[in-house]
């Protein structure tokens, strides 16, 4: 009897077929419908168009940071003033190359480094005006908006709606307006 | 002796299969999990190269336009084509509208076909009272990372026109 059992064993082997067949089916069809690029959005609406509402006059007036890019760099501005440079009376934040040759010479760090101190000062503050020049190339618009939005060199606690605390990149002004600048 | 052994590796002949479907299953399983359930897609190609963000902001099913350095789509149609433009500043080659496509900043084309887009999703969200599916004007931006500023302002100026003012560029999740 025993005997008997192990034979019917050894002769009955799974077959695997179909489902190889299977398999090399999917395989094919799931290497095309994965993506291997994680993307992403950056918000942006447009400056108002329309008249203002008047209902809602805040207290402190907004600061209306304005971050202009131009070929020799960022210059900062408000509503009542233009922060100068400390060097020379160019840019605030000039390009390490003077005339901007390519992405790699606009000074990302010290833009993110002032609009830190900034923030500090004005904590309550959340919207940037981005400003470009006509011929400023798209990635540089691009990466200015990440070096507005947050500074990576300087972690803060957050609490997200379960209360668990991360550390995160301090935020600096997440909201980006593009306003249309010189023609 | 020999007959024997001979016999025995007779009957054993079937291929042996499992360290195949071992890879098999692994590279399925994999598969699986980078299968890609979002909702907009890029096909990235020498004339759409989209720039690298450190945006963490997942993106939501809105109008596409993709703008490349030949030629303008809408969720994947093809409106028109561009020309090419002496920079004034910068003297290189670059991408424009030509300037009959355009009346002042607006893009004709563009704005025809982004206008029945939006009448679309309003009469869309009106018949079917969802609210999941109310008009809010969102636009998805796909541009290519040499573009010059001019060119998407032009762009987003006529999506402002009609009607299409929340935008959202798009970038590949990565620097930063």
């Amino acid at each position: 009897m025993a005997i008997k059992k192990k034979r019917a064993a050894d002769s009955q082997e799974l077959d695997l077929i179909p489902i190889m067949n299977m398999v090399t089916i999917l395989i094919p069809f799931l290497l095309m419908a994965s993506s291997f690029v994680n993307l992403a959005v950056i918000d942006s609406t447009l400056p108002a168009i329309g008249a203002p509402t008047e209902a809602d006059e805040p207290d402190t007036p907004p600061l209306n940071l304005k971050v202009l890019v131009t070929s020799e760099g960022f210059t900062i501005a408000t509503d009542v003033a233009v922060l100068p440079s400390a060097a020379s009376d160019g840019p605030t934040v000039p390009c390490r190359q003077s005339g901007c040759p390519g992405i790699e010479s606009y000074d990302f760090e010290a833009l993110t480094a002032l609009l830190s101190t900034i923030k500090d000062e004005y904590s309550h503050e959340e919207n940037v005006i981005l400003v470009p020049e006509s011929h400023i190339r798209y990635d540089i618009i691009i990466m200015t908006m990440d070096a507005t939005r947050e500074d990576p060199s300087q972690k803060v606690q957050y609490t997200d709606d379960q209360s668990q605390t991360s550390m995160r990149s301090k935020e600096l002004f997440p909201y980006v307006v593009i306003a249309g600048g010189g023609q | 002796m020999a007959k024997k052994s001979i016999r025995r590796n007779g009957g054993n002949e079937g291929l042996n299969i499992t360290s195949m479907m071992d890879i098999m299953t692994i590279i399925l399983i994999f598969l699986l999990k980078s299968y890609s359930t979002e909702d907009i897609s890029v096909t990235p190609s020498a004339d759409l190269v989209v720039p690298i963000s450190s945006a963490e902001k997942a993106p939501k099913l809105a109008v596409q336009v993709v703008v490349s350095k030949s030629q303008i789509l809408v969720d994947g149609v093809a409106v028109m084509s561009l020309g090419t433009a002496t920079d004034p500043v910068t003297g290189a080659e670059v991408p424009s509208i030509p300037a009959d496509e355009k009346q002042g900043q607006m893009i004709q084309k563009l704005y025809e076909k982004l206008l029945t887009k939006a009448e679309t999703a309003k009469t869309q969200a009106q018949r079917t009272q969802r609210e999941d599916l109310e008009f809010k004007g969102e636009i998805l931006l796909q541009c290519d990372s040499t573009l010059p500023f001019s060119l998407i302002r032009e762009v987003m100026y006529t999506a402002g026109q009609a009607q299409f003012s929340n935008f959202r560029f798009v970038v590949i999740k990565g620097g930063g």
